[in-house]
């Protein structure tokens, strides 16, 4: 078997390399273990969240930021690779209506209350945005999982907003007629895919609905055609309404999973999900074939170049082993060396010496052995895999994903080219 | 400041502590029990689980081996609802002396341990995972005990029959006035109020900490807290508690219990009961040692490191004075002493030494001596904790590692899990919340188990604190610390084992905690 690029890993970074190389007319194969990670986060792209306090302008604030850490993956890439990103990605998930830009974050409150900053979101989240303060009505739905409107009202309303305007949130719970019991969050997305189910809620919704402005609902508002559910449940209820993500799995990561895994399909790419990418042969400097293991054997696959998108420590691309050890999974090669060795008196919400461990790369993203050398010249890494920044705590994990997965493919074609 | 009179006041609210409240309420007297902190977040809250037949001790300590071989019997009778009956195995490892298996057999006749030499084919058809090179094997009744549900029953129990239960109250001052103590000052550590207690008799059953209560009333009690390190393994490697047929060492029992497999210990004397983190050494030995056991255990993920202190009390002099070099010598046999006798002091008894599996004859010893002092005596004053059953043990079916989930599939699809690693339901947490209306997250954690299992509390912690504010239990405030304090206390026990498989959840639970919950900015 033999392609013009190989990509392993479906999560963003690895989807939107192989979506970016097929639109270019490249024969892509994408292999994957598993389905990848987007299913397990709210699908919004953070660029900059934080730095000392919350950042408001990402596209202002990234120079000095990356400045300070030059390491960062984001500072490894061309300056304008990101924006680039953002715009290519805007245009792509169209679909889905994501919208913001880099100029300005949007304040999304979280399903605990806290307002998390974020660059690019999926129209049903748009209205979140409380930057500006407002006054909001947060609506649960009996039996709904993982969403408590009392807790996240209460806390929205404790605090100010970024301008410092205030926001008012009240929480209300509403029985949907026949929710029976405990509801996943995608069985109750299905449901609302009926038009009665969304009247009903509607109907519900507004019977509570007072002074408040904006309405705020769980993750659920559709999985195939959430453009028309949210449509629908807005205009009945006749304010902005928009839904607040809460923990895994989650709706709205499972459309942007849906779009893209279509998306590369349309421009020609494959996808194979249970294929497990377990090792690789070199020749001359360069990546001739990765094996690739799926049901019964173990497959050798060619290919002019390679995409490694495995993810971090989250998903198994890096392992840690005990006695301080870091281990890239499929072909071996150099982490970033950091002190590993567990420290008995750490905080958890304090920084702690692996929180950057990843691959160190070159300015293609290609893996660099200790000598700051290419490992080969043809393999580009993408998305968390990449060391040097700490996504979760920065709000900056999917705008990596998405601009390392973009610089990736941009230096493959260039090559090509 | 409010007064509570009271026939016995119970200082520790451990195994021990507890023990003699169900105890002295059975008898009829009127107990209350005091606590510092939670119940059972001392040693009791810190063991590996381990109900012993004896086999452990017959040939270094025949008379506790004896003590809990009898002591197996009468808990699996009384508390069976606590115990799961997994049996145990004794097994000779390469690394084990061979002589050891002649002299533990013997030991076991003599000191009444029921034991059943078996075929090493045999050991294995029943513990497929353990180690091959094994040469001996013998089955014995050890079994897993939950030490929470065990001490929350005996709570129960003499709550219900009068017994006042104050966790969360330290004892600042004992009251000594004519040679006697005659009551305590509690502080509650919560709110700081404070309240005094007036009892006929004071026992000290505080364990590790028993010196430093003891002190409060200038008497001494030399007590060595004895450090233990344990390590929760995410699987039941084995499902019968293993343990290494040789002299008592480190990392020679392995326990299945609940959803998990505990390693266990060290033996080392402590300073202070209050200062045993474990550290990468320890670790790194139980780690190994499991390994002799269990091949490929170090593999393995391991799930929760801590560590215990262990109430040691040397009898012979030259061990009280504090010369106790190694632990492992020092008897596991309990000791009642009257501070009458010892201090000039009346009123007061301390109860030490012993272990888990002993605490119902520790308590019947503490309070026949208490009963004693009280000028009480006859049948209606007799112990009867070796025949009362133990709430929740009426049925006197043993615990199965199905019992969960046979209970959530009858309570039927209404109630939801909040906690799928070991199936606790909202009904289950709003139970528990009734039962106790001031518990924090972490006190729930020890009556349902609720954030133990492999997530360590990344998906359900969330759940539960904002379920328990929509339920009016919570202030806004006290949710978030109440959340927020969960999983720090819970990051205490993982932070030693970020290594694989353990540190990939670590890292999944930063990604929902911060990276979709931003709970790090929530407001004050």
């Amino acid at each position: 078997m033999s392609h013009d690029v190989v990509v392993v890993g479906a999560g963003l970074a690895g989807l939107v390399a192989g979506i970016r190389l097929a639109q270019a007319g490249r024969d892509v194969a994408v292999f994957a273990t598993g389905y990848g990670g987007l299913p397990l986060a709210p699908g919004v792209v953070d660029v900059l969240g934080y730095v000392e306090g919350p950042v408001t302008a990402p596209a202002r604030e990234l120079p000095g930021f990356l400045a300070a850490h030059p390491d960062h993956p984001l500072a490894r890439i061309d300056s304008g690779a990101l924006a680039a990103a953002c715009r290519w990605f805007l245009g792509l998930v169209a679909p889905l209506g994501y919208q913001g830009t880099m100029e300005r974050n949007l304040f999304l409150p979280t399903a605990v209350g806290a307002l998390r900053p974020t660059a690019l979101v999926p129209e049903t989240m748009a209205a979140g945005d409380l930057t500006q303060g407002g006054s909001v009505l947060i609506v649960g739905i009996q039996g709904c999982r993982d969403f408590y409107p009392q807790l996240l009202a209460a806390n929205l309303a404790a605090a100010p907003s970024p301008s410092g305007s205030r926001i008012e949130a009240r929480a209300v719970q509403v029985a949907l007629p026949g929710n029976v019991g405990s509801l996943r969050p995608q069985l109750l997305a299905r449901r609302l895919e009926q038009p009665q189910v969304r009247a009903e809620l509607a109907g519900l919704i507004r019977s509570e609905l007072a002074h408040e402005e904006r309405v705020g609902v769980p993750p659920v508002l559709g999985l195939e055609n959430a453009r028309e559910v949210w449509r629908d449940l807005q205009a009945a209820v006749g304010r902005p309404l928009f839904e607040i993500p809460t923990i895994p799995p989650s709706v709205p990561g499972i459309r942007l999973q849906a779009l893209l895994t279509r998306s590369l399909r349309r421009v020609g790419g494959r996808l194979v999900t249970g294929a497990s990418v377990v090792g690789g042969d070199g020749i001359g400097g360069r990546l001739a074939s990765v094996r690739v293991a799926s049901a019964a054997r173990e497959v050798e696959v060619r290919a002019d170049h390679f995409v490694l998108a495995t993810g971090g420590v989250a998903t198994g691309g890096i392992v840690v082993e005990r006695g301080g050890g870091a281990r890239e999974v499929v072909l071996g090669l150099p982490t970033t060396a950091v002190d590993l060795q567990p420290d008995p008196l750490s905080e958890y919400f304090s920084p702690r010496a692996g929180d950057r461990l990843g691959l160190a790369v070159d300015r293609l993203l290609r893996p660099v052995d200790r000598q700051g050398q290419p490992v080969y010249a043809n393999l580009h890494a993408a998305g968390a895999i990449v060391g040097g920044a700490v996504p979760w705590r920065e709000k900056s994990g999917n705008g990596i994903s998405l601009a390392t997965g973009y610089a990736a493919a941009t230096a493959i074609l260039g090559e090509l080219n | 400041m409010n007064q509570l009179e009271t026939d016995v006041l119970v200082i520790g609210g451990g195994s021990t502590g507890a023990g003699v409240a169900w105890d002295s309420a059975l008898r009829g007297l009127h107990v209350t029990l005091v606590d510092r902190g939670d119940l059972a977040t001392g040693t009791t809250g810190r063991f590996h689980g381990l109900l012993h037949s004896g086999g452990r001790y017959v040939v270094k300590d025949p008379a506790s081996a004896r003590e809990c071989a009898a002591e197996n019997q009468h808990l699996r009778r009384v508390a069976a609802d606590c115990i799961e009956d997994t049996g145990g195995m004794f097994v000779t490892t390469p690394l084990d002396d061979p002589g050891y298996a002649d002299q533990f057999l013997a030991g076991c006749a003599m000191a009444g341990v029921l034991c059943e030499e078996v075929t090493v084919a045999a050991a294995r058809r029943r513990e497929p995972r353990l180690n091959p090179r094994i040469s001996r094997a013998f089955l014995v009744a050890d079994a897993s005990i939950d030490a929470w549900k065990a001490i929350w029953a005996c709570v129960r129990g003499a709550a219900a029959r009068g017994a006042t239960v104050l966790p969360y109250h330290a004892v600042v001052a004992l009251e000594v006035e004519a040679a006697a103590v005659v009551g305590a000052t509690l502080r509650d550590t919560r709110t700081g109020e404070e309240r005094r207690v007036h009892a006929r008799c004071t026992i000290n059953a505080a364990g590790a900490w028993s010196g430093q209560v003891a002190r409060l009333a200038r008497c001494h009690v030399g007590v060595v807290p004895g450090k233990g390190v344990m390590i929760a393994m995410n699987h039941r490697l084995v499902n019968t508690v293993v343990n290494r047929c040789n002299l008592p060492g480190d990392g020679d029992i392995l326990v299945p219990i609940r959803t998990v497999s505990v390693i266990g210990t060290t033996d080392v004397p402590a300073a202070d009961p209050d200062d045993i983190d474990p550290t990468a050494a320890e670790i790194a030995a139980m780690m190994a040692a499991g390994e002799v056991l269990v091949p490929g255990f170090s593999q393995g993920r391991a799930l929760r490191v801590w560590a215990g202190a262990r109430p040691l009390f040397p009898k012979s002099a030259a061990s009280a004075a504090g010369e106790v070099s190694d632990t492992r010598d020092v008897t596991r046999s309990h000791s009642v002493l009257d501070h009458a006798e010892l201090d000039g002091v009346g009123n007061f008894l301390t109860i030490t030494g012993g272990k888990f599996t002993t605490f119902r004859l520790m308590a019947k010893d503490a309070v026949d001596l208490a009963t004693d002092k009280l000028g009480m005596s006859g049948a209606a004053i007799a112990c009867r904790t070796d025949s009362e059953l133990l709430p929740g043990s009426e049925s006197g079916r043993f615990y199965w590692i199905g019992a969960r989930q046979e209970e959530m599939e009858a309570q039927g699809p209404d109630d939801p899990l909040l906690c799928e690693c070991e199936l606790v339901s909202t009904q289950d947490v709003r139970a528990a919340v009734s039962r106790r209306p001031h518990c924090q997250l972490d006190d729930l954690r020890r009556s349902l188990r609720v954030g133990m299992g492999p997530c360590q509390g990344g998906f359900c912690a969330f759940r539960v604190a904002a379920m328990l504010h929509q339920d009016g239990h919570y202030e806004r405030e006290a949710a978030n610390e109440s959340l927020r304090s969960f999983i720090e206390e819970r990051w205490k026990g993982t932070r030693l084992l970020s290594w694989g498989d353990q540190l990939r959840q670590t890292r999944l639970d930063e990604w929902i905690f911060q990276g979709v919950l931003d709970l790090e900015h929530l407001p004050e």
